[in-house]
């Protein structure tokens, strides 16, 4: 909204500067948005917030300055000299959509003579940044600034058979509007229509067949209340949004409809000559039911931590357009302005005194006492995670939640529902909730490779979205707000890391580690690695990572892998690259955060190599967790140093797994004897779980 | 051991020392030296110092005497040595000197976000006043995203043209990807008690196209606080110390009054930066509308709220004129922060 101060001083009559009152609008809920000076008048830009339909006039503007400033308001009082004759022999009114359009009026003006405006009415818009059309569309122009009330002028000789309807737009009606464009209706819109079609589109702009042109001489002027879906349905749904729609989509003060048209048919009278026909044609009813409110003594202070004096806060109410019904021991009561739809609470009340008042009058040094927080374990698995993987070189990245569907293509690792798709698209052409951040992550690092950037390995926390299928929430269709959602979102911690298996394995296996969650650990939580097959990965290159806790189901937490070359190819990539993705939510449960770990020993330790054969078949896992049962509480660390195979030296399909054992006692030093003991027990184990043997 | 035999010893470690110091032609033989003779692991005099024990006790405070004289006569040797050599030695590079300007071994170091070091800034600073960190769903559904925080359905903010609908209904309603991470204030209000401070994080989402300034996907973190007897001051004594806490001690900030459904008294506050003044975000006391919905007693408690853009926030923060750059993930531009 673009204010004149020329034009504001018609009804306040304001010593202070442009700044001065900028500054005092702004702190008390105008926003400024820029001051400029247009010949002798000043443009001062503001935002107006959508509950203050009031102050999308002058007049409005003017009353919150009056108050700000302690001035008395002027605001003018329309006399129309009426003819003899009376507007209801030229026109009817009919409403058929009373939710479209609660009330319609109509006033007649005969003899106009239709011309340029005067200088100073061409300078006011000017200033608004309304460009001037002729006198009479300039005048509803006017008056529209002025009040906050839409007005719009037809020529009645092109209004065809002597009456207006407002109805819904018929399904295939088409309306050409002023700006001589053509816009194919739907029956969400309102239109105003005389005998034989649209004339108007309703509330949001007029028709280019009963437009004001040079040889009009009789005016039908419409003042009326548009409901505000109907309106925006119009104006969004065919991106023709215009003042009019503006404020009407925010409902304006139902006691500017008769205002508006007095003020508007007298303006014109007078400027552009005629008269005025007798009376005013209505149809509706015009809902004026302003609230009446309490004001509880103390409320206020109670809100706002100060105390305001019963007097200045009357002063603001009063100032306002509040009226005082009656003021007693326990508070006062107080009616609301017609056009402050937005006050019928006693809070609308407490925030219009403080607004005005001012919150610079409010201390910001009020204690508040002290009250212990703890971080989740939530929040401390997923710094954790982060910590681990920044140490680790990796960046940090942030993709977009909605992808697109080359992106989507690759199955989920969490569930194969298809994935949820929203509308309108985040961005052109992406639509789908992801289910992994994998591919987000592949196509970040394609971005990074194609401007060059070294190494660009990166890491996202983020959710995933999953919908659940209908029989494993049982029940998806359920509303009450206790349902589980039929949404499930898993907090996912990915990266993408040039290398191999290994590299991702390495890495995945410190994030696991970090949050207590070691194969055989103190936690009786465990982590295990099997193979799997997933669209994203290389085939026989890939892993899930599955916990196992006592009493529980084995669930899938991560998945390892390089990426297969489909994956890589579809992102762009030429180099290998491999991935992982760990679920927080299933692991932040799991997670030891204050293991209670042991003292180390003070001992020596006696380390041994062992080199086992075993058939090809036989995964390093099998070992690993015989080596751990043959130990015993003895073995220390187990160390993989070499896998090979030599058909010649260790037989068609063999392997030789090279192991070094460090081994130590928490009672004494480890004798000789008994290293070879538990060696033997190892290498026994090994045999017995695996069919190993020992090379000599 | 005859205290005479002790202190030939210590004649003996004298005359070697000084023999071997004589000898010293650069820094390294200079350090073999005294790791050979005052070494203190090894050393020659670590030897004798332990002879010292073997002495009769009325021997021992002249043993002593000798040691220390014979300890202090070989360390300032090895000083004038020392000095002999760096007087002359600056001009003659010893065999392996090496080129301190040549590059350290480098580190690898990663990045967090700069989103989430912001994030994490007001996490901080609001941790100590007290509020806990919480989190919920991204999907919602309309009550929460809308109906609980006081906004009806003819309200504008629910348009579809305003909101990512889900085509997946949670009743006859199609949920959405939240507008705002007010829905998790709602869900916590749902389930607990007063008296309350929780700040609600994460990613929302809303229909605006992208350019420098504006993103469909950002990130809001926003404050709440319910308790019996909280006022309007409450609100700007916690904001004023995220304010300083953030952006230092003399930071000046206003409230404008403004809009929202689910805060009344309702205002935007600003921080001056710079200079300017930058819209840091909005607030307000929770809409007695608000806190009926959840199920609380507007007379018995009140609170406030408020919500901060935290890509705005990074962008002053840090420079960044165009917010995009925070979603390219061009590791050049992370690894700045």
């Amino acid at each position: 909204m673009i204010i004149s101060t020329n034009w504001l001083a018609e009804y306040v009559s304001l010593s202070a500067s442009a700044d001065a009152l900028v500054e005092r609008l702004l702190l008390s809920g105008l926003n400024h948005e820029s001051t400029r000076t247009i010949g002798s008048d000043t443009a001062i830009e503001i935002e107006v917030t959508s509950n203050r339909p009031d102050c999308l006039g002058h007049i409005g503007v003017a009353r919150e300055a009056a108050v700000l400033f302690a001035r008395p308001l002027h605001i003018p009082d329309p006399r129309l000299q009426e003819a003899a004759v009376a507007a209801a022999a030229d026109i009817a009114v009919e409403i058929l959509e009373p939710q479209i359009c609660p009330f319609y009026s109509a006033r007649v003006l005969k003899g106009v003579r239709v011309g340029p405006s005067p200088q100073w009415l061409v300078d006011r818009l000017a200033t608004v940044g309304v460009a001037s059309v002729n006198n009479v569309v300039d005048v509803t122009n006017y008056v529209m600034l002025e009040c906050g009330q839409p007005l719009h002028a037809f020529d009645l000789a092109k209004i065809r058979g002597g009456r207006v309807i407002v109805r819904r737009a018929l399904p295939g009606e088409t309306f050409t509007a002023i700006n001589h464009k053509t816009y194919p209706l739907t029956d969400a819109m309102g239109v105003i229509a005389d005998a034989e079609g649209a004339v108007a589109l309703a509330g949001v702009m007029g028709g280019a067949g009963t437009e004001i042109a040079s040889d009009t001489t009789d005016i039908l002027l419409e003042s009326a209340q548009f409901a505000p879906l109907s309106v925006r349905a119009a104006a969004r749904g065919l991106v023709l949004a215009s003042a009019s729609s503006y404020r009407f989509e925010r409902v304006p003060d139902p006691a500017a409809v008769d205002w508006a048209s007095r003020r508007a048919v007298a303006m014109i009278a007078e400027i552009a000559g005629g008269h005025v026909s007798r009376g005013v044609v209505e149809a509706g009813h015009l809902k004026v039911s302003p609230a009446t409110i309490l004001l509880r003594n103390g409320r206020v202070a109670e809100v706002l931590g100060i105390e305001i004096p019963a007097e200045r806060q009357q002063a603001i109410l009063i100032g306002l357009g509040f009226v005082a019904e009656t003021v007693d021991g326990a508070g006062s009561r107080w009616r609301a302005p017609t056009w402050r739809r937005d006050c019928w609470r006693e809070i609308d009340l407490v925030e219009e005194i403080a607004r005005i008042e001012g919150y610079d009058k409010v201390p910001e040094n009020e204690p508040i006492a002290a009250r212990p927080v703890a971080e989740s374990a939530r929040e401390r698995t997923l710094r954790r995670a982060s910590e681990v993987l920044v140490a680790a070189g990796l960046c940090e990245a942030m993709t977009r939640s909605v992808v697109g569907a080359p992106l989507e293509v690759t199955a989920s690792p969490w569930g194969d529902t298809p994935p949820l798709v929203c509308a309108p698209p985040l961005v052109r052409g992406a639509d789908r909730l992801r289910r992994t951040l994998l591919p987000s992550l592949l196509e970040a690092r394609a971005v990074n490779v194609a401007v060059g950037a070294q190494r660009p390995d990166l890491f996202e926390t983020a959710r995933g979205y999953l919908a659940r299928s209908a029989d494993s929430s049982g029940q998806a269709s359920d509303d009450r707000p206790t349902a589980p959602s039929p949404v499930e979102e898993p907090l996912l911690v990915s990266f993408v890391i040039g290398g191999g298996f290994a590299s991702a394995k390495g890495l995945a296996e410190a994030v696991l580690e970090r949050l207590g969650l070691v194969a055989g650990a103190v936690s009786d939580a465990r982590v295990v690695v099997r193979p799997v097959v997933l669209d994203l990965f290389a085939p026989g290159r890939a892993g899930e990572i599955v916990l196992e806790r006592p009493g529980r189901a084995a669930e899938r937490v991560g998945v390892i892998g390089e990426v297969a070359a489909a994956a890589l190819a579809a992102a762009g990539l030429k180099d290998s690259v491999a991935a992982a993705e760990l679920r927080l939510d299933r692991l932040e449960f799991a997670v030891d955060m204050e293991p209670a770990r042991c003292r180390p020993s003070d001992f020596p330790a006696i380390e041994r190599d062992v080199n086992l054969i075993v058939d090809q078949a036989v995964p390093w896992g099998d070992i690993a967790t015989a080596i751990d049962d043959g130990g015993g509480v003895l073995l220390e660390e187990c160390r993989l140093v070499q896998v090979w195979t030599d058909a010649e030296r260790l037989g068609a399909g063999k392997k030789s797994f090279v192991v070094s054992l460090r081994l130590r006692s928490n009672a004494g030093t480890l004798s000789g004897e008994e290293a070879n003991r538990t060696v033997e027990a190892v290498v026994a184990a090994c045999g017995r779980q695996c069919g190993a043997v020992l090379r000599a | 051991m005859a205290i005479e035999s002790f202190v030939a010893e210590l004649e003996a470690f004298r005359e070697a020392a000084s023999e071997s110091l004589g000898r010293v032609a650069d820094g390294a033989g200079l350090e073999q030296a005294r790791i050979e003779f005052l070494g203190a692991r090894s050393g020659r005099l670590k030897a004798i110092q332990k002879l010292l024990s073997g002495l009769v006790a009325t021997d021992r405070p002249a043993g002593g005497r000798h040691f220390n004289e014979a300890k202090a006569a070989v360390t300032a040797l090895l000083a004038d040595v020392q000095e002999r050599l760096v007087g002359g030695g600056a001009a003659r590079p010893t065999a392996d000197a090496i080129d301190v300007t040549l590059p350290g071994d480098p580190v690898r170091l990663g990045h967090v976000h700069p989103i989430t070091q912001t994030i994490r800034r007001v996490q901080e600073i609001m941790a100590r006043l007290g509020f806990e960190s919480v989190d919920g769903p991204e999907v919602e559904d309309q009550w929460h995203n809308f109906e609980a925080l006081a906004i009806p359905a003819e309200h504008p903010a629910r348009d579809p043209l305003d909101n990512f609908y889900l085509a997946v209904a949670r009743g006859a309603d199609p949920l959405l990807l939240r507008s705002q991470t007010s829905t998790v204030q709602i869900r916590v209000m749902e389930n607990r008690r007063p008296p309350l401070r929780i700040v609600s994080l994460g990613r929302v989402y809303r229909p605006d196209t992208a350019d420098a300034t504006h993103y469909p996907m950002f990130h809001q973190v926003e404050g709440l606080l319910i308790e019996p007897g909280t006022t309007m001051a409450h609100l700007k004594s916690v904001l004023r110390q995220l304010a300083s806490s953030f952006l230092g001690g003399d930071v000046h900030v206003r409230y404008r009054p403004s809009f929202f459904p689910f805060t009344e008294p309702s205002v935007e506050f600003d921080m001056q930066w710079g200079g300017r003044w930058i819209e840091m975000g909005g607030a307000g006391m929770v809409d007695p509308a608000v806190l009926a919905a959840v199920g609380y007693d507007p007379d018995e408690v009140s609170g406030f709220a408020f919500g901060l853009g935290v890509e705005r926030i990074a962008a002053r923060r840090y420079g960044v004129a165009d917010i995009r750059d925070f979603y390219r993930n061009d590791v050049r531009f992370l690894r700045q922060f």
